[in-house]
């Protein structure tokens, strides 16, 4: 009964737009009971059909004709369920903080219909039967992304930065674009019967063993592509950061929890495809533990908050691609880690952010080294906050430890089955630098002496209240779900009757049906390196500080200056590629079109007969002279027709 | 039901137009012209809900002698090529006159010359003779011509000149093609017509047609389409007449005057695309990749934010042109549709221009900065328009791009893969570029006391961006005509008016 109305799912939150923009400058708040209520209506919803097809197995799918041979549609299966009850969910805490914490903006409404918008594009995203309708979403989700980066566009760094966000992941859209335009023209060349929707996905799943392999490949690298730019993945991460500039709530919202779950989400839902192509596979494995590696060290250094938490974003991202790059040694299993790791990530992450807000809202500032001891006035930020690193190191028996420990092990197996240990390296010894850059961070922020005259507050009860309940998510939610999870989204393709010998077959691979065992070491493994990590940055940062920094690292360290400059990134991207090479050409074209193809049109026209001049002296300015010479040019043309005729006749 | 739907659709503007120039004062003028294009829009829509969806015919057919000595004869008639583009140019008329609602320069003649222009493309957009097609084609000149030369910027004596000798030399040149077919094909009876579809149908007969009678003809008609449209390398007087222009001259320029071009490619060239050289497919796939990606770079380039819109238009109608030269059914509809939605986009787009033009004081971008502040409902509609320019999902600009890439690729790959990796980021990179320094950051002491325009110039960019968003969440009602006519096109031959069995 709730699956007739799951439209309503992205309709709700829409409708909150659409109310909040025109109405919500009259309503307290700015409306923004409006876009919170929708959002928990799109809960609720949620949360029905998951009652509904849970214990039975079935899915819901709907589809209606939209314009020529594409569809709209709705299909909700279990890897689809889990995201809109986690988008829902994670939306409503943070649209509920940001009650508290944007309370008093000028631009309220706006911020809020923008966030209503933004819930509805990333659960239309989720919910699409068709790889057309999910890139329009996936669209929108960009667009709301860069008007809430440049919330506060009279700042220039935060317009600066949403364009930024626009273009870096334009450039991953674009490559989805791609990918799916060659979908479709294979899929048309396969002759299914007239009226198929080549794009739904239950007709890609369904023939994908009859497409060219050297096309599938292609297929998955581009879409693949687009993953990585709205998943911030190397080397198009580096808008990620500089969305900052948004609101912190902004921040939770489209750079922790959702939006750049995106690309991962994609990947999952293509999942067939990719295991048919196992060389796109492995450039996932590959591109998501250098990531996880690579954003990790940057998380190291920085000293904006919310930069630690960004490139921690990043790294974590890389883990769950990293986990579906996996599954050419584990099969759609990897799956269900990747998206247990994304959706136990979106727990914590929130609340990291969240925690930050409340902490920025307190004290005023971003840069860590101005607090210090803020535990003492904000209790309940500084432990759930707490909780939310725990989680996201990975502490044994929180969330984000089960998820962890098997993407390791995957990882570990896609080594074991010859298919690289790089990317196994990379993640495990992430789990070191996520370890010390977190508890860095909390060390810093919470504990120690104020370094700074900071405002001492806790945050309002509608802003505390939703920490504490993604604290209990991100602490107690794995250990009771994991395996239904891992089942129940592990067989996600099954409800199409995806045959995964038979793709591995079109792949050129097979896999291994008995699980691998890996060596103890390795599921104790990441438990030594987190807590060694935890250690390493009490010792180096917290109120028993023993060591230095300094004597790891000094002031002019090479080193040290490549990875606070960010690996030059910004010099390369911005500096060269846009301003020199795409601005120059530009400007070479500007010239070119003025000297040589304008500069041709006039030069025939000044050797015709001294055109410019004659007509200028006909130029008279009366309407009639005009319009006489049109009547004349009309009879000569009449003449010039029956003359014509006579010669002809 | 009206009967002559068509022919009073061209004639109310007309006698408006009469009226209008005729007027004292600027109230009455535009009283006149919102009324001489209310009527129009009104026909036009009751045409749109009577035309038959799923038919390839023409429709609302009328034919009568003219100069039956010469084979001259008035005929009109819709089908899925003409009908949207009809509908376009009545909405865009209307919606052109509110925008200019408080013209204070000549408003009498200003509003008969946009009533004028209207009664030129409807005729375009309708004729089925070559001859009436012509002179419509011809009208159209007139009220550009004057617009720019009365209205206009600076540099508007040679921008109007530089617009009326250049698309006019290119009428010429396929007004010769016309002749070339006029004089070679004979009706059973012996007589000669300029009936297009009779035309445009003999050219498959090779006995009448030697192949390169068909190629000169074919190029020649091409020339005259994109040289209007245009296309890269006949696009330098676009720039020119847009600056020079006012907007509302600019408004119908890019929506309407631009799409005579589109059209005249599916009336007349795709059909005869069977007939000739592969290499001209070859050669109008170049040119529009070339368009699309050269018409980019030069956006990015400009300062003076119209003239950057001038130049997306020159890399929007790009799109146009590869669909059609794909020859596919999904590559060819997305190509019309491309029509449809660049007509809408674009007006709101040089409308924003033309705003910011008259309240700031400068069009120059890097002169501009933080107009947001001061023009908060303007913005929004700004950009509204820029996010559908640069092809956002959602709105009909998208529609249609991934329509044509889409189709295109399945017989265009290369040149599709050129566009796709080559265009789209750097479309983006300028709109939002402009965006940025112009309505984004701090605002600049001296727009301090800027506020948001007059209501008429928002109402008319609401109702346009009310219609982006529509059809592109909806394209259907306007997509499914074009799906037809498009499958017409491919599978082709061109039925005659006697064919379809409507004269």
């Amino acid at each position: 009964m709730y699956s007739d109305y799951a439209y309503l799912i992205v309709g709700l939150p829409i409708l909150a737009f659409v109310l909040t923009i025109f109405l919500g400058w009259h309503l307290p708040k700015g409306g923004g009971f409006i876009t919170v209520l929708a959002t928990i209506g799109a809960l609720i919803l949620s949360v029905g059909i998951f009652k509904e097809i849970f214990p039975t197995d079935t899915i819901v799918h709907q589809s209606a004709h939209w314009f020529a041979n594409f569809n709209v549609g709705i299909l909700i299966d279990p890897l689809a369920i889990v995201m809109l009850l986690m988008v829902s969910f994670v939306c409503t805490m943070i649209h509920i903080f940001a009650l508290g914490y944007m309370d008093g903006d000028p631009g309220l409404a706006r911020y809020f219909a923008e966030a209503g918008l933004f819930t509805a594009a990333m659960l239309g995203l989720v919910f699409s039967d068709n790889l057309l309708q999910l890139f329009i979403f996936w669209e929108l989700v960009g667009v709301c992304s860069y008007l809430l980066i440049g919330f506060w566009y009279r700042k220039p760094c935060a317009a600066s930065a949403a364009k930024k966000a626009f273009l870096v992941t334009r450039v991953g859209d674009i490559m989805f674009l791609a990918g799916m335009i060659l979908l479709y023209t294979n899929m048309a060349k396969l002759g299914l019967p007239e009226g198929t929707y080549l794009l739904q996905f239950q007709t890609i799943y369904e023939n994908l063993v009859h497409l060219p392999s050297g096309q599938m490949t292609a297929i998955a690298l581009l879409i693949f592509g687009g993953a990585v730019g709205k998943s911030g993945q190397f080397p198009l991460h580096v808008w990620l950061p500089d969305a900052m500039e948004g609101p912190t709530t902004v921040s939770a919202m489209i750079h922790a929890a959702t939006m750049v779950t995106a690309g991962v989400y994609l990947v999952a839902r293509m999942f067939p495809l990719f295991y048919a192509a196992p060389n796109a596979l492995m450039v996932v494995a590959y591109i998501g533990g250098f990531t996880a590696f690579f954003a990790a060290t940057m998380g190291l250094v920085m000293f904006d908050i919310k930069r630690v938490l960004a490139y921690s974003t990043i790294s974590q991202l890389g883990y769950m691609m990293l986990s579906l790059g996996a599954g050419a040694a584990v099969g759609a299993a990897a799956v269900g880690v990747g998206i247990f790791h994304l959706v136990g990530h979106s727990f914590f992450k929130a609340l990291l952010f969240l925690c930050a807000g409340s902490v920025i809202h307190a004290v005023d500032t971003n840069d860590m080294r101005e607090m210090g001891g803020v535990l003492r006035s904000m209790k309940w930020t500084g432990l759930t906050m707490l909780a939310g690193a725990l989680a996201l190191v990975g502490f044994p028996l929180t969330t984000g430890f089960y998820s962890k420990d098997e993407i390791l092990v995957a990882a570990f197996e896609n080594g074991l089955y010859g298919l690289g240990w790089l990317p196994y390296a990379f993640g495990a010894v992430t789990v070191l630098l996520t370890a010390v850059y977190s508890f860095r961070l909390w060390f810093t922020t919470f504990d120690g002496e104020p370094r700074t005259d900071y405002g001492k507050h806790e945050s309002p009860w509608v802003m505390v209240g939703p920490l504490v309940i993604l604290a209990i998510c991100a602490l107690f939610m794995g250990y009771p779900t994991q395996d239904t999870f891992y089942d129940y989204v592990g067989n996600n393709f099954d409800h199409y009757g995806v045959d995964f010998d038979e793709l591995a077959v079109v792949g050129g691979h097979h896999i291994e049906h008995e699980a691998a065992h890996e060596p103890f070491i390795i599921k104790i493994l990441p438990i030594i390196l987190c807590v060694g990590g935890i250690l390493i940055a009490a010792l180096f940062y917290s109120r028993w500080k023993k060591l230095d920094p300094g004597i790891v690292t000094s002031k002019n360290d090479p080193l040290r200056k490549i990875v606070l400059r960010r690996y030059y990134q910004h010099e390369i991207y911005t500096g060269w590629l846009a301003e020199k090479v795409v601005y120059g050409l530009a400007l070479v074209s500007n010239v070119f079109d003025l000297k040589i193809v304008d500069g041709a049109v006039n030069k025939i026209s000044k050797l015709t007969v001294g055109l410019g001049g004659n007509v200028r002296r006909v130029q008279t300015g009366v309407i009639q002279n005009y319009i006489t010479a049109i009547v004349l040019g009309l009879t000569v043309l009449l003449v010039v027709v029956k003359l014509g005729m006579e010669v002809a006749i | 039901m009206i009967s002559n739907p068509i022919s009073l659709m061209i004639a109310v503007p007309l006698i408006a137009m009469v009226v209008a120039f005729m007027t004292k004062t600027r109230s009455q003028a535009r009283i006149v012209a919102l009324i001489g294009s209310l009527v129009p829009l009104a026909i036009s829509l009751q045409m749109f809900m009577e035309f038959d969806k799923t038919s390839e015919i023409m429709q609302f057919v009328e034919s009568y002698d003219w100069v039956p000595s010469l084979g001259v004869k008035y005929t009109v008639g819709v089908d899925g090529i003409g009908l949207p583009l009809v509908l376009l140019s009545t909405i865009v008329s209307i919606l052109v006159v509110v925008y200019a609602w408080g013209e204070n320069t000549r408003p009498n003649q200003f509003f008969a010359l946009l009533l004028l222009n209207e009664v030129g493309v409807l005729g375009v957009f309708t004729a089925l003779d070559f001859f009436l097609f012509y002179i419509f084609w011809e009208i159209v000149l007139i009220p550009m011509y004057f617009l720019i030369g009365i209205w206009g910027g600076p540099r508007k004596d040679y921008s109007a000149i530089k617009f009326f000798i250049y698309t006019h030399v290119a009428s010429l040149v396929m007004l010769l093609s016309i002749f070339a077919l006029y004089f070679t094909y004979r009706t059973p009876a012996g007589g000669r017509t300029f009936d297009m579809l009779t035309l445009i149908q003999a050219t498959s007969d090779s006995t009448l047609f030697s192949p390169m009678l068909v190629n000169v003809i074919f190029l020649g008609l091409l020339f005259g389409f994109l040289v209007k449209m245009p296309a890269v390398p006949f696009h330098t007087w676009l720039p020119d007449a847009h600056v020079e222009a006012p907007t509302a001259g600019s408004v119908i320029l890019a929506a309407l005057l631009l799409k005579m071009g589109g059209y005249g490619l599916f009336r007349v060239i795709v059909p005869m695309m069977p007939n000739v050289s592969e290499h001209y497919v070859t050669l109008m796939a170049i040119i529009g990749v070339v368009s699309i990606l050269y018409g980019a770079f030069l956006a990015l380039s400009q300062k003076d934010i119209k003239k950057m819109v001038a130049y997306s238009s020159v890399s929007h109608m790009g799109y146009v042109l590869l669909g059609a030269g794909a020859f596919t059914w999904l590559s060819v509809q997305g190509a019309m549709f491309q029509q449809f939605s660049h007509g809408l986009i674009t007006c709101v787009l040089f409308m924003s221009a033309g705003t910011i033009g008259h309240t700031a004081g400068t069009r120059i971008i890097p002169e501009l900065g933080g107009l947001a502040d001061r023009m908060p409902k303007f913005a929004v509609l700004m950009m509204m328009g820029f996010l559908a320019s640069l092809g956002l999902p959602g709105m009909c600009g998208f529609i249609a791009e991934f329509t044509v890439l889409t189709g295109s690729y399945a017989t265009l790959p290369v040149y599709t893969l050129i566009v796709i990796f080559g265009g789209i980021v750097v479309t983006a990179g300028y709109h939002l570029w402009a965006m940025q320094k112009v309505m984004f950051g701090p605002i600049l002491k001296k727009y301090l006391d800027l506020h948001d325009p007059h209501s008429y110039e928002l109402l008319s960019m609401s109702i346009l961006v009310f219609l982006i968003v529509y059809f592109g969440v909806n394209p259907a009602p306007i997509m499914d005509i074009m799906g037809v006519a498009a499958e017409q096109l491919i599978e082709g031959p061109v039925m005659t008016l006697a064919q379809m069995g409507v004269v």
